[in-house]
């Protein structure tokens, strides 16, 4: 199994959990199969066309995918695949 | 405590400037073990290209006043970095020794202090940073509130708090 971190924002989709388990050859592949559980999820990391939503990324273990191959990158049993958003803020509040 | 060189001084507030009155952001880096700013990264603030669902990361009371907005007016009270020019600069300082400093970003109207959503942000940033191994970051804020005289303070956010860290110009 794969274990994969949530962030806060996407937890209401994981029933609030912060780590869920997944299987899969490739990040693209574990992302289409979280979505089978977790509807809507991919939608929420990816864009229409399929790519990863600009202000998010993903690591596996401590390595950014888009350094890697990307949704292709593989995947085995016993990796940490963290979304993490980057850092936002603001003023006026 | 935090010591920024002139030269980057300066262009964090010619980076606000030129985006104002959009917000501006980015990264400062230098050695673990001193104080010294050695390297900064300007990095897009992309805030307003986000759709509107992707707008879900900022909590109600913001999305409120983003939502009543244009997606060009949202850039003046919110920022948003670009994630693959951020992995860039941290790729960039673990290839030249450095380590993350700091964030930055720019309050166009408002004066240089952390408001709910940075804070709400940073502590969010605060479990992620531990899962992949990064050190604290301090928040640096660049005030436009007085345009002919811009202020920058530095924060530590922790526990939802934030405390002033003393910033120099060297
Ligand atoms: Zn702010």
């Amino acid at each position: 199994m794969i274990t994969i971190r949530i962030p806060t924002p996407l937890r209401p989709m994981t029933g609030g959990k912060s780590e869920i388990e997944g299987k899969g050859n490739s990040i693209g592949e574990l992302i289409e199969q979280l979505n089978i559980a977790h509807p809507g999820l991919k939608d929420r990391i990816c864009d229409e066309r399929g790519e990863i939503r600009r202000f998010i990324n993903i690591y596996l273990n401590e390595e950014d995918i888009r350094f890697l191959t990307g949704k292709d990158t593989p995947v085995k049993d016993g990796d940490a695949v963290s979304i993490v958003p980057a850092i936002a803020g603001g003023s006026h509040d | 405590m935090l010591s920024i060189p002139t030269a980057i001084w300066e262009d964090m507030i010619a980076h606000a400037r030129s985006l104002d009155p959009n917000e501006c952001c980015g990264m400062l880096a230098g050695r673990a073990d001193d104080n010294d700013v050695t390297k900064q990264y300007r990095i897009t603030n992309i805030l307003a290209t986000l759709h509107e669902t992707e707008l879900a990361r900022f909590d109600q009371a913001k999305l409120a006043d983003l939502q009543q907005l244009s997606p060009e007016e949202r850039a003046d009270i919110a920022f948003q970095m670009d994630a693959h020019e951020l992995s860039q600069a941290q790729k960039d300082m673990r290839h030249h020794g450095l380590t993350l400093k700091a964030f930055y970003h720019s309050h166009t109207f408002s004066p240089a202090r952390p408001s709910n959503t940075d804070i709400k942000i940073a502590m969010e940033f605060e479990s992620y940073r531990a899962i992949l191994n990064l050190p604290q970051p301090l928040h640096v804020i660049i005030s436009l509130e007085k345009k002919a005289h811009p202020v920058i303070l530095a924060w530590r956010i922790h526990d939802s708090q934030a405390t002033e860290v003393s910033v120099e110009r060297r």
